[in-house]
């Protein structure tokens, strides 16, 4: 059998756990130890994937049990293998399989909630860029505040839900807050972001997400605090944008 | 460019840098002289943990060790991987590079995440000297391959593994990182003495050494070695490094150790053993 033929057959036992004699017959070793040699390999193969995707969405595994994430994890790996070898970038789509998941849609606040966990992980990996800080803003000409255009940093992640998936996720933390505050008729938007190395995250106003949108589509200054003050009325945007600069969430783009 | 380079690195005992242990390492540098990351843990543009290696990197000797390329692959080796490989080591410049002698990419392009075994065959060698070839183009330095634990022999053949290596070394001009678990766990697996390849590999192109604790299961056609980095060095593999150092002479040794990661001074407990095995080397040569 060629290279390229064994590899593509050998992955596809280790993968879907299916037999292939064809192949196992090419093996020095004797019949009856074959199949449990090659049950190595699907071990390493399948404790490799299921801890990353254990790592990266550790909330989703509460809400689902242990037993139940690691058989929808592998059912995930079995599909959708990893494209490329930096394995910190794997499981991007796992929100999309869970909402199509079958067994899990009694449960349809639970995509979401593994959105907001990718996003995290995203965070956490995103480029450095030195932050907008209330000082250097201060030094811009007031003549130029307008059409300042702040930029979120490479990090922030802006997510909407019809579910309250921030209370959700932090209901699930060591220090977090109860079950009890946990609302499903509230929909939540939320800002991820990582600041001095620590991935963080808050529910956002309506407003508060209006003027991020708006900085994303790099919307001036003045434009931007419009569109929020029309989305939400009580939009006090002093004290939004004082925030987002402590919050590090802000790079001046020249 | 290379020479000069590996000549500053030492011949002593380095661990793995793992994510648990950084806090330690970034509030005071611990007493290791040297220290091995996998390279695609830290291909990510940034983030903590980035960061921290490039603080670190000022103050140890570093190796880079690659479980991603793939260099047994019969597709070749993914060059937009290699290109990421390049800037990172652009940036840290490790005085050492190393991949796998195994597959990990299925030609239509998954990633199993694991190191999977492979015919030595001239075919294969063809394969895999044209990977180490342009992956050490690629990357502008001498790549280091090191031999893997194996549970599975293919029937064709036309090497084995040492003769493969030494093939491998002698056309492409390749180092060898030389794990010595490995060497034993695919003894064991295969009812073969752990000396015997000693006596057939290229040893003098050996510029790393890995020693890694392993796992013993039962299955009901017998007992296997399993490669798991996840307990402390074993007895006899500790006898194989220092009958290994008595043949290589004093080189970077490297104490792996990747599932149940231990609190760090039992880690850097186990360098210490290997120390002193390098030192108990020098004596000996005198």
């Amino acid at each position: 059998m060629r290279l390229a033929e064994l590899q593509r057959r050998m992955g596809r036992m280790l993968l879907d756990g299916a037999s292939d004699p064809e192949w196992l017959a090419l093996l020095a070793d004797s019949p009856e130890r074959r199949e449990h040699r090659l049950a190595v390999h699907r071990n390493n193969v399948r404790h490799a994937l299921l801890n990353v995707l254990e790592a990266a969405f550790p909330v989703v595994r509460q809400l689902v049990g242990a037993e139940c994430f690691t058989a929808t994890a592998l059912a995930f790996i079995a599909r959708h293998p990893p494209h490329r070898p930096a394995l910190y970038e794997y499981g991007g789509n796992l929100p999309v399989f869970l909402a199509a998941f079958r067994p899990l849609t009694e449960l349809p606040w639970l995509a979401d909630v593994a959105r907001l966990e990718w996003a995290r992980n995203e965070a956490l990996f995103a480029a450095e860029q030195e932050p907008l800080t209330p000082a250097r803003l201060a030094a811009v000409p007031v003549c130029e505040l307008p059409e300042l255009r702040p930029q979120p940093h490479p990090s922030v992640r802006l997510l909407e839900s019809s579910w309250p998936i921030h209370t959700i996720w932090d209901a699930h933390q060591p220090a977090g807050g109860s079950l009890g505050a946990v609302d499903l008729e509230r929909a939540e938007t939320v800002l991820v972001w990582r600041q001095n190395g620590t991935v963080r995250q808050r529910p956002l106003t309506g407003g508060e997400f209006a003027l991020l949108a708006a900085f994303v589509a790099n919307c001036p200054l003045a434009e931007a605090a419009g569109v929020a003050g029309e989305q939400d009325p009580k939009f006090d945007f002093a004290a939004a944008l004082a925030r987002l600069l402590s919050d590090s969430a802000l790079v001046q783009q020249f | 460019m290379t020479e000069a380079r590996n000549r500053t690195f030492p011949a002593r005992a380095g661990i793995g840098l793992r994510h648990s242990h950084l806090p330690e390492f970034l509030t005071a540098l611990q007493p290791v002289a040297w220290l091995e990351v996998h390279s695609e843990n830290y291909l990510a543009p940034g983030g903590p943990r980035v960061a921290a290696l490039e603080q670190l990197r000022g103050h140890y000797p570093l190796s880079c060790h690659g479980v991603g390329l793939s260099l047994g692959s019969a597709a070749g080796v993914d060059r937009a991987h290699l290109a990421r490989l390049r800037a990172l080591y652009d940036r840290l410049e490790p005085e050492l590079v190393s991949e796998h002698l195994a597959w990990s990419t299925v030609p239509d392009g998954g990633f199993l995440a694991d190191l999977l075994p492979l015919p030595y065959t001239r075919e294969t060698l063809e394969a895999v000297a044209a990977n180490v070839d342009l992956t050490q183009e690629a990357l502008g330095r001498r790549l280091l391959v090191e031999n893997p634990s194996t549970y599975l022999q293919f029937r064709e053949a036309d090497w084995d593994e040492a003769g493969f290596l030494a093939e491998l070394v002698r056309r492409t001009g390749c180092g060898l990182l030389l794990d010595v678990n490995n060497l034993y766990v695919s003894a064991a697996n295969h009812g073969d003495d752990p000396l015997t390849p000693l006596d057939r590999l290229p040893l003098a192109a050996v510029e790393e050494i890995h020693i890694a604790g392993h796992a013993r299961v039962t299955t009901p056609a017998g007992e296997l070695l399993i490669d798991d980095h996840g307990s402390a060095v074993a007895e006899p593999v500790w006898v194989l490094l220092a009958a290994t150092l008595a043949r290589t002479g004093p080189k970077p040794v490297l104490v792996e150790w990747d599932t149940n990661i231990p609190e760090l001074p039992i880690l850097l407990g186990e360098a210490e053993r290997a120390e002193a095995s390098l030192r108990e080397t020098r004596d000996a040569i005198g």
